[in-house]
């Protein structure tokens, strides 16, 4: 398994962007087909053929998800597609909004439509502001197009596409944030259930999907759910985007197949790392998987494999830390990410985060003892599994995996007790 | 009459249950209970911060863990649907674990100043801590130094409502302020800002928590980081006992608990009724205790001697008052006497007050509506008949469509217009107001309808006529001569008038047809309207169309205003007695006057023709609360004698030859019959103020001068007002379709404004005046008017403007831009007795037309 080309084939083209390179390379022919020749359940049977699943972190069956949606609700429906992309290290939407929005469009159209929905939402992070550019003038030249609006290729089926942009907050790209902030309150997780497919929008049924997996769906159409099957594991189909990032020779997105080795990814695409240094850590799917060790490259790329390693695929943003990276202060730049941007209403991840900030800065202040890390361990496992969303979990685990597989870091960090001046560290 | 009401409709759906095992006990729940529910309905306890029994749990504490079985995770049980077969653990070491990991992670940088915090003593923090904290192994990071905050994370105490200060180090960030504020009140003035655990909970930005609502936010806050300026460092909890008492203003009877000690009563709370309140209570209800501990009180009766007002004694005021009672009585006749009461006095008192007028002095003229003017003169009226009819306010939540009219429901009935919101957001179920301004109400309605001031009947004839037209009224009823009954008779006609389109109109009668179960509530604007009757009529020929008399489903009825107007009713207050309540009274007074007796109406005419010579005014303020303050000030001043009981001077006292101090609520014990008739005691939290009495007693003192007794013993008495409530049936008819005539309105003049009078948002009455918490809300009366009207005549807020109208009377008001109201009406408070607003209106205009300007700034 290597690298395949499906979401970013044509992603260098710079016409492809414009509704005509788009439908020049067989854009728009899926929403057609779907119009012109399938019911929304037949929809749904694709792409649970296809196995797809979604590409924001979780991971769970797409298809599966759709058929959710109650049939016999009298509220409206809607469709929101997630490109809140904040994840530290991930990258892989951004290309897909700025390169190939007729494709995310297209996907919306065709989840809309899937699960009855006539208003679809585009979520994009606020600060992206190029990519809202590009979407938004895709969305007009849609609509010019007659892909969007009212009685679309003469099917009787109307469907609108808004863009709205993000709340600021990593938050917000959790689902039920995301939604809270889409109705124009502020964005904090709510308990699931009611789960955004029986009550989410304004209370109404919501799917919410990543923009890389909206992206994925007109291929399902295209070639039928079955094709997609073909490329990855046996539980892991179809192909994935990493963002690769961190110390490594050439940083990007890239696409493989599902089950592609990690080894395969930081070798052979990202060309290995600078001068030759040696890796001590590989955060695999963005900053709240746990780390790996350099003695699990050989780990295939998909949902199973990576569990079993004790990481998460996540996001896919794959950051790689060289031989010089100083674990404790990593650790640092991570739990204070969380600890900024938990949304405070929960007391574990609120209060938790915070504490163990000050614990690791405390180390790296010299002033730390060895019975923090395991107080550190503690606090994390008083937040795992107890929080309303999964911030909590993303915050404790990359750090309980730094304190257990790296723990004589923490144990050296704190004998020294010396203070390291912030120009020193080797990763900024 | 007490508990009919609420039985007669309640619909009983076969309830699905599921069986759970907690802590090796089998119990059953209704579908959907959260396991929370099942814990406490067990008696099981489990530790709680962010949860309410009336709000959507949010979760967020994660205080009250439990472990079940084959979830890996540990559950809080307030989101958590109980479902069958579970097997749940309460107290294992799991769930104590992770309940201690809460307290810890909550008492981080929690302040521990419990001995200057006012929740010392009644905070669930410390509780809990001391459940889940306490331990020698209890671990804190920064232990030496964990009381001294981060000097980012501090905050000074922060005044953020006119009641309200928030201590944000001791707020545990639970959200439940801001939840209940949003989802039970439909409220927006208090919000989280910031985030994570810079998280601050403050007023909304520029404005102040002051709803009507603030001081459940302080109530159910958890910890003592809302606190009200009323109970702040008065007293410690432990040092107070408490009594049960009601709201004693309005007629939805919320249920309250007085907090004393030996002195005085120092503050109110909620008492909770799911019937009536759900646990929230209005300010004016939580902070209307403050009439008891006013330093305003009257302490001593006082004597009018040659002008001047005089203390004396008891017995010198009251023998006084036996002199020249008797003497108007011996020359001039029973009939010259009449009692004007207050219908937000006890039962005991209103009973006796009948007593004393028609068994003592045998006269017939008594009557407790003096807010009220054009009173019908028989017991049959419509209006009556649809005030009586049963209403349950728990019948509410099984309502699929409300319909409001002629009521500004947040003003009249707080708890009413709360258990409306939740009505319609539980059931998504429709609700249609109609009103001639917007009101708070409008905010949650699917149609908020405003009509032109003084069409009423006419919007709801438009009613009737959309609902005969399109087919939709009880087939059983004889619609074929409505057009001869109703004027104007075309529903377009009618649209045009009132303003509200046909379109509309019929929109909401189909939606009241094809209700199953609906409500209908008409309030104080049709209650006050010279044309009750005639908007009475209209309003029963809608709920007649739509089966509701005929008990065929829902219920209708224009309410009561007052904590005890339905027990006034009851027990015969006012002269139009039906024949049940003519024989009631008979059996108890031994007979009663021949004389058919003068409604409030007719006691004012009769005081200037001379036909009333003498009159007992108790506990009721009409200079500065009646319809037209002029011809009431002008009937009062043309008696001979006036005997006035209140708890403070008013301008009515101001007219009186005797005054005698009255006690409030707080200092004995009684009852009050609410608006669906349901009768509730209240108990007595302080000793009485100075030389004042409960009005019974101050009544059988008056009786015994004139040699009666009133009652023998308190139990006697409470037997006959028993007996009397029991009795009570509510006036029946033959069910037709009933006239309703529009009545040409007289010509606005030019440039003038619909004015209407009534309570402001934080008052009730002319008692709450008293109260100093509720004057920091609304401390003087304004002139409400829309932001549109405002800009025309180049008036903001704060603005004084000069107010007149035909007669000649004037008055000046600060102006205030309301945020809701819409096109020309304008609102004026009458509570506030230096400006008596009621001088603008007339008994005899329907609608007072004012004309405003602006006073120029000095
Ligand atoms: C803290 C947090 C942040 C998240 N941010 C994103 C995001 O930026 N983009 C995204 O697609 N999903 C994000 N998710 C996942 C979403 O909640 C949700 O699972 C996802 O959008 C569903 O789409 P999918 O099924 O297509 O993966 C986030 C989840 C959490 C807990
Ligand atoms: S886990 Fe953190 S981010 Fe998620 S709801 Fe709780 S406090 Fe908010
Ligand atoms: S102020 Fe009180 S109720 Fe509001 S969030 Fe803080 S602790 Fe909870
Ligand atoms: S009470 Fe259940 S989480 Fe707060």
């Amino acid at each position: 398994m290597a690298e395949h080309k499906l979401l970013l084939k044509y992603t260098d083209d710079p016409k492809h962007k414009h509704v005509d390179g788009y439908v020049a390379h067989g854009g728009y022919t899926a929403w057609r087909k779907v119009l012109s020749s399938m019911t929304p359940d037949q929809v749904i049977t694709e792409v649970k053929a296809s196995g797809l699943r979604g590409r924001g972190g979780a991971g769970f069956p797409t298809g599966l998800k759709w058929s959710f949606v109650p049939k016999d609700s009298p509220k409206p429906r809607y469709l929101v597609c997630n490109a809140d992309e904040s994840e530290p290290g991930t990258c892989k939407d951004r290309v897909l909004l700025e390169c190939d929005p007729h494709s995310v469009i297209e996907g919306m159209a065709i989840g809309a439509f899937a699960i009855g929905s006539h208003l679809a939402f585009n979520y994009i992070r606020g600060e992206f502001d190029f990519p809202i550019a590009v979407f938004e003038k895709a969305v007009e030249e849609a609509y010019a197009a007659g892909h969007l609006g009212k009685n679309i290729y003469g099917s009787g089926y109307d469907l609108d596409v808004v863009t709205q942009t993000g709340g600021g907050a990593y938050i917000c790209g959790e689902e039920t944030a995301l939604l809270q902030s889409l109705a124009g309150n502020r964005g904090m997780s709510q308990m699931k259930p009611p789960f955004p497919a029986v009550e989410g929008l304004y209370g109404c049924p919501t799917i919410v999907n990543n923009v890389e997996t909206l992206a994925v769906v007109p291929h399902l159409i295209n070639n039928g759910g079955e094709w997609y099957t073909m490329f990855g594991t046996e539980k892991s189909k179809g192909t994935k985007l990493f963002s690769l990032s961190g110390h490594i020779n050439r940083p990007g997105n890239y696409e493989v197949e599902m089950g592609t080795t990690l080894r395969y990814l930081i070798e052979e695409l990202g060309g290995g790392i600078p001068d030759g240094r040696k890796i001590k850590a590989i955060i695999p799917g963005g900053a709240s998987c746990p780390f790996m060790t350099p003695d699990q490259l050989d780990t295939p790329l998909d949902y199973e494999s990576i569990a079993e390693a004790g990481s998460m695929l996540g996001s896919g943003a794959c950051i790689v830390l060289d031989e010089r990276t100083d674990i404790v202060w990593t650790t640092y730049k991570l739990i204070k990410f969380f600890k900024h941007e938990s949304c405070g209403k929960c007391t574990p991840c609120r209060e938790g985060t915070k504490w163990l900030t000050q614990l690791v800065e405390r180390i790296l202040n010299g002033e730390g003892e060895e019975s923090d890390i395991d107080k550190i361990d503690n606090i994390c496992h008083n937040i795992l599994g107890r929080t309303i969303c999964p911030l909590g979990d993303a915050a404790a685990m990359p750090v309980i995996s730094a304190v257990q597989r790296f723990r004589q870091d923490f144990v050296d960090r704190i004998k020294a007790k010396n203070v390291l001046p912030m120009e020193q560290f080797p990763f900024n | 009459m007490s508990d009919t009401a609420t039985k007669t409709q309640s619909e009983t759906p076969a309830v699905e249950l599921v069986t759970l095992t907690i802590d090796g006990r089998q119990v059953s729940v209704k579908k959907g209970a959260t396991v929370l529910d099942a814990c406490r309905q067990e008696g099981i306890a489990v530790p709680t911060f962010c949860w309410h029994p009336k709000l959507r749990s949010l979760g967020a504490c994660r205080m009250c863990y439990v472990e079940i079985e084959k979830f890996p995770k540990l559950m809080v049980s307030c989101a958590t649907e109980a479902m069958h077969d579970m097997v749940v653990l309460t107290d294992s070491e799991k769930c104590r674990a992770g309940r201690k990991a809460t307290i810890e992670f909550i008492l981080l940088d929690h302040p521990l100043d419990c001995p200057t915090c006012d929740k010392g003593g009644e905070c669930d923090l410390q509780d809990n801590a001391f459940e889940y904290g306490l331990s020698d192994d209890t671990r804190f990071a920064f232990r030496k130094a964990r009381n001294v905050r981060d000097k980012n994370s501090t905050f000074d105490d922060l005044t953020i409502g006119p009641e309200m200060v928030r201590n944000q180090n001791r707020c545990i960030l639970c959200y439940k302020c801001v939840n209940a504020n949003q989802e039970a009140f439909g409220e927006h003035d208090i919000g989280a800002y910031q985030r994570g655990h810079h998280t601050e909970i403050d007023a909304v930005p520029g404005g102040q928590v002051e709803s009507l609502y603030s001081g459940n936010l302080v109530e159910i806050c958890p910890v003592g980081a809302l606190t009200s300026s009323d109970w702040r460092y008065k007293i410690r909890v432990w040092n107070t006992q408490t009594v049960p008492s009601l709201d004693p203003y309005h007629a939805d009877g919320a249920n309250l608990t007085l907090w004393k000690d030996v002195r005085k009563v120092h503050r109110a709370t909620s008492r909770m009724n799911d019937d009536i309140d759900d646990g929230w209570i209005s300010d004016i209800a939580r902070y209307g205790y403050q009439v008891a501990t006013s330093d305003r009180r009257l302490k001593t009766p006082m004597v009018n001697k040659n002008g001047v007002m005089v203390e004396v004694s008891w017995e010198e005021a009251l023998t006084l008052i036996g002199r020249r009672f008797k003497e108007v009585k011996e020359s001039q006749g029973a009939p010259c006497l009449a009692g004007v009461v207050s219908p937000n006095l006890d039962l005991k008192t209103l009973h006796c007050f009948n007593k004393l007028f028609r068994g003592a002095l045998g006269s017939n003229n008594v009557d407790y509506r003096s807010d009220y003017s054009n009173l019908a003169t028989d017991a049959n009226s419509t209006y009556s008949y649809m005030a009586s009819r049963s209403f349950s306010i728990a019948n509410l939540a099984s309502s699929d469509v409300i319909f409001v009219v002629g009521s500004n429901v947040i003003r009249e009935h707080p708890n009413l217009h709360l258990k409306i919101r939740r009505a319609i957001f539980e059931k998504l179920g429709w609700l249609y107001t109609a009103n001639p301004f917007v009101t708070k109400s409008g905010d949650c309605s699917t149609d908020e309808m405003i009509y032109q001031p003084g069409t009423d009947e006419v919007f709801l004839n438009g009613l009737t006529l959309s609902l005969i037209k399109q087919g939709l009224a009880d087939k059983e009823v004889d619609t074929a001569k409505i057009e001869t009954l109703l004027v104007p008779n075309t529903i377009e006609k009618c649209a045009e008038i009132c303003g509200v389109s046909v379109e509309r109109i019929n929109e909401c009668a189909n939606r009241l047809a094809a209700a199953k179960s609906p409500t209908l509530i008409a309030g104080e604007l049709v209650s006050t309207s010279s044309e009750r009757e005639n908007i009475a009529k209209a309003f029963y020929n809608v709920a007649l169309l739509l089966g509701i008399p005929q008990n065929k489903r829902g219920q209708a009825a224009i309410l009561a205003k007052a904590a005890n107007s339905k027990g006034a009713e009851a027990l015969g207050l006012s002269p139009e007695l039906t024949e049940g309540q003519t024989s009631s009274l008979k059996n108890i007074f031994g007979a009663l006057p021949e004389l058919q007796g003068s409604n409030w109406d007719a006691i004012l005419r009769g005081a200037v023709g001379e036909e009333i010579k003498a009159m007992f005014i108790m506990g009721a303020n009409p200079v500065q609360i009646g319809v037209d303050h002029s011809h009431i000030k002008k009937s009062l001043e043309s008696l001979d004698f006036l005997v006035v009981a209140d708890l403070l001077e008013t301008p009515t006292t101001a007219l009186a030859d005797v005054i005698l101090p009255l006690s409030s609520f707080a200092e004995y014990d009684g009852s009050f019959t609410n608006l669906e008739g349901r009768t509730q005691d209240f108990t007595r939290g302080m000793k009485l103020v100075g030389s004042s009495l409960p009005g019974y007693e101050v009544l059988n003192l008056v009786a015994e001068k004139m040699g009666f007794n009133l009652y023998a013993d308190q139990e006697s008495l409470q037997d006959e007002i028993t007996n009397l409530l029991n009795s009570y049936t509510a006036p029946e008819r033959k069910l037709h379709l009933m006239e309703s005539h529009y009545p040409s309105p007289a010509q606005a003049p030019e440039n003038s404004f619909p004015l209407l009078v009534g309570d402001a948002l934080h008052h009730y009455g002319h008692l709450t005046e008293m109260c100093h918490s509720l004057l920091a809300f609304d401390s003087e009366a304004t002139l409400e008017l829309s932001a549109d009207l405002a800009s025309r005549l180049e008036i903001t807020s704060g603005d004084s403007v000069r107010i007149s109208c035909g007669k000649g009377e004037k008055l000046i008001l600060k102006a205030l831009v309301s945020e809701t109201l819409e096109g020309d009406t304008l609102l004026a408070a009458h509570n506030f007795a230096a400006k008596p607003a009621n001088c603008l209106t007339s008994r005899e205009k329907r609608v007072a037309y004012v004309q405003i300007e602006k006073i120029e700034k000095q």
